[in-house]
């Protein structure tokens, strides 16, 4: 066979395939989408006349979203910082600080005492203040969205219970968002900061910049562009995660008035495919384009890989 | 007993091999020098069809082996095969990355395999390393355990995919003596390397190729002496200097 | 590391393994303590109320019962999904790579929740008529939950699969092994011990979601403590404080079902794990 030939028939093969591979793709969706249509109808012209509705609703849920996610990213950044400070093992600063005051002379015997004492409690003070963020993140972690929201909602009834029942609602779905989101958060600029931390840290103070300076103007630039794409990811994730509130109940966001729906009008798979619909609107071309950004700015070897944002 | 008759092949818009023939008698070593991008690792991959071929013929032992009734398979437990990144099964350790093939396709008893294996192993001087995955292993000890691994198999013929490029320089030596060994014990080689101190004194004959094309063969002397082609001379002016 | 002992000893490491397991173990069961006696201090409850317990022990236990059972079903039916469908979506044919990457698109799109209940409502419609009741319907949102990690679990098998070295298969082949030979023998395991760490991240995330199946009636750990708790809120005369208590319980649950399992995994990679083989982000 002569080589041309041989390359044609491969490209024809592969034209082949993007063909059959494009109408088993559509022909699924629209075998699928047929039989579910027949089975529970498909009232095109709720759809048409009640989308605003879910529109609606959809707003309220990226309102929620957007303001849990900014304020959770205050408590993100501040606990990712703290995490991201190294605790030497506390044994050897011990051991450090008690050999230099074995050295040091008797006259300043009661300064040095003073100072291994301080470094104690500093120590203990900082590797406290560490693990205690590192509790917080571990509970957030560990345990459903649900139990966190429902815990939240608990709390302000019972401690606000002549607060109007929307506000209640809103109230807690607000604080059990930013809660969680402030966690998953912090793992991001945890990494960040981590990542570019280790000896470059060292490299600037060589040049003369304090740590601060250092933190400033060397590992912060870094670190921000490295947690973008992960902390895009982690606004997609709380959205979604946004759907949970449905167990708060009196905040029409975009599941709850679906299902609200589907009860009340009996047109279940129109509320179905209408909140569905909505939902990946959103999140599959936001995560496109982020998976694109990504690859395309991609430099080997430099990329954090933040575990799995909050999905429940 | 290898012999290819008007390779052909393109990657897409790519000609990279342009009717390549050569022939390697038994016992003989085939060293091919030539810039990179000339086809060499296509042309090797071609031997033992790990690349398909658009055109030509591939000969083993007198038999048309690139043929839809003949299994790649059974063409490569023939012709062995070392890479330039040694490609060792990081999952496995020494002995079991040699003692894989033998198990699992030629299908011998593990016990044999495995004291054949230590055979190996120390024939290419890394006895006491059978238990040691690939990560632990310098870059020459892991191509020195690729070289026993494909040996494991009994190939009639082995083929050298730029072994030693890879390597930092200390360990380069101890793999070209393993192969100058395997030389001296008879065996079959078609190697591609720039390693032109052991082309000299191993090779029986030398192919310079460019750009899919062989411009120039003939013993060690004759390529490195008096090469009779401008691009051979070029090249070999500028590699041995 | 401990840091209730300060005395400084020659050697400042401890030996790896179990005693460093132990410590932390400790660790945080001293912080699971304290923080809940903070809570408590907070919220104002007794957590050891022994009127509560009796009341609520047995709807606790047997929510823990229910939600292992659906984690019976679910992890291992979501692996097998999230297998079949990564290796699927590594093949060069598009006929079949193209189908699979719009599942997984749609089951990372939608949330869970919905999933579940729409699931739960509609599924039993789809069955003859004999078999529709809730329960069934619950079954059917824990299979939606499960084609919901598998799209998840795909792309963590898909990653692991695109990091093994093509040269691995090259080598494998050019000692005469078979594509399916070197798939079994070379690629899948090196694919899957790569594949471990960001499982039992993914696996912690099924655990929590089986919470989702109260929202369609289960009486999951969470469902039945929702029940219990709904129940506090509207007998009168009960302290609007047990409800605390029962939360932070499920709450420990949870925890300890999250990580009790992660720590597992992780065990596993250990003792599997491929020195010099790193992931790749896909």
């Amino acid at each position: 066979m002569a080589p041309i030939s041989q390359e044609r028939s491969r490209s024809r093969w592969r034209i082949l395939d993007v063909v059959a591979a494009a109408v088993v793709t559509i022909g699924a969706i629209a075998y699928l989408a047929d039989v579910l249509a027949l089975r529970w109808g498909l009232n095109v012209a709720y759809i048409s006349a009640s989308y605003p509705g879910y529109l609606k609703a959809a707003w309220i849920s990226v309102y929620v979203t957007t303001i849990s996610y900014v304020l959770g990213m205050g408590i993100g950044f501040a606990l990712g910082w703290v995490r991201s400070t190294q605790a030497r093992p506390l044994v050897k600063v011990l051991a450090a600080r008690r050999s230099e005051a074995a050295s040091a002379t008797a006259a300043d015997g009661g300064r040095s005492d003073r100072l291994f004492l301080g470094t104690l409690m500093l120590y203990g003070f900082k590797y406290y203040v560490h693990r205690a963020a590192d509790a917080y993140v571990a509970i957030i972690r560990g345990t459903p969205l649900l139990v966190q929201i429902v815990f939240v909602w608990s709390a302000v009834i019972v401690y606000f219970p002549r607060l109007d029942p929307l506000l209640q609602g809103l109230l807690s779905g607000i604080i059990a968002l930013t809660a969680n989101t402030g966690g998953y958060q912090s793992e991001i600029f945890r990494a960040g900061i981590h990542t570019v931390h280790s000896g470059q840290v060292e490299a600037a103070r060589a040049m003369g910049l304090s740590r601060w300076g250092a933190m400033r103007y060397v590992v912060l630039p870094q670190a921000i562009r490295l947690v973008i794409p992960p902390l895009t990811n982690e606004y997609i994730g709380l959205l979604k995660a946004s759907s949970l509130l449905i167990a708060v109940g009196s905040i029409a966001e975009l599941t709850t008035y679906g299902r609200f729906e589907a009860f009340h009008t009996a047109h279940v798979f129109e509320a179905f495919a209408l909140v569905s619909g909505i939902y990946l609107l959103i999140t599959v071309p936001a995560s496109k384009l982020i998976e694109w950004v990504e690859r395309r700015f991609r430099v080997p070897g430099l990329g954090i890989q933040a575990p799995r944002t909050a999905r429940v | 007993m290898i012999r290819v008759e008007d390779l052909e092949k393109h990657f897409g818009p790519l000609h990279v091999l342009r009717g390549i023939s050569l022939e390697v008698q038994k016992g003989e070593v085939l060293v091919i020098i030539g810039p990179s991008g000339s086809g060499k690792s296509t042309l090797l991959r071609c031997i033992n069809l790990l690349i398909e071929p658009d055109s030509g013929r591939v000969f083993l032992d007198g038999v048309q082996v690139n043929r839809r009734d003949i299994r790649p398979e059974w063409v490569r437990q023939q012709v062995g095969m070392v890479f330039q990144s040694f490609n060792l099964f990081a999952h496995l350790t020494a002995l079991e990355n040699v003692t894989l093939g033998p198990i699992r396709v030629l299908g011998n008893d593990p016990k044999v395999a495995e004291a054949e294996g230590r055979k190996l192993l120390a024939r290419v001087g890394l006895a006491d390393k059978w238990n040691v995955y690939p990560a632990q292993l310098s870059g020459g000890q892991q191509q020195r355990v690729a070289i026993a691994r494909a040996l494991a198999m009994n190939p009639k013929a082995m083929l050298f995919d730029e072994p030693t490029s890879a390597l930092d320089p200390e360990y380069i030596r101890e793999v070209l003596d393993v192969m100058a060994a395997l030389a001296r014990d008879g065996m079959t080689m078609i190697v591609v390397t720039h390693e032109m101190g052991f082309a000299g004194t191993v090779a029986k004959r030398i192919l310079f190729m460019d750009a899919g094309r062989i411009i120039e063969e003939g013993s060690p002397e004759e390529i490195f002496q008096h090469p009779q082609q401008e691009r051979t001379r070029t090249f070999v002016g500028k590699i041995l200097r | 590391m401990a840091a209730i002992v300060a005395t400084p000893t020659r050697s400042s490491s401890f030996p790896l393994g179990l005693s460093r397991f132990a410590i932390r173990g400790a660790e945080m069961a001293l912080g699971a303590v304290l923080f809940i006696i903070l809570l408590e201090y907070v919220l104002q409850f007794d957590a050891l109320d022994p009127v509560l317990w009796n009341l609520y022990l047995p709807v606790f236990l047997s929510g823990i019962v229910t939600t292992l059972r659906y984690l019976g079903i679910i992890l291992p039916l979501s692996a097998a999904i999230g297998f079949a469908v990564g290796w699927a979506r590594i093949s060069r044919l598009r006929t079949i790579s193209w189908p699979l990457t719009v599942y997984v698109d749609f089951f990372r799109g939608v949330p869970p929740i919905i999933i579940v209940i729409f699931a739960g409502i509609l599924g039993p419609s789809l069955l003859p008529s004999r078999f529709r009741s809730e329960e069934i319907g619950i079954l059917i949102g824990a299979v939606a939950l499960a084609l919901h990690s598998g799209a998840y679990q795909s792309e963590i098998f898909r990653a692991g699969f695109m990091s093994v070295p093509r040269g691995q298969l090259e080598a494998a082949q050019s000692l005469g092994m078979t594509r399916g030979k070197a798939m079994a023998y070379v690629v899948l395991p090196q694919a899957l011990r790569l594949s471990i760490p960001p499982l039992s991240n993914e696996f912690a995330v099924v655990v929590k979601d089986t919470s989702l199946l109260a929202i369609i009636g289960a009486f999951d750990l969470f469902g039945s403590s929702n029940i219990f708790t709904a129940q506090v809120l509207l007998t009168p005369g009960n302290q609007l404080s047990w409800i605390f208590v029962v939360w932070t319980g499920v709450a420990l649950v949870y925890f300890l079902m999250t990580f009790s399992l992660t720590e597992l995994l992780n065990a596993i990679d250990r003792r599997y794990h491929v020195k010099g083989l790193e992931a790749v982000t896909v």
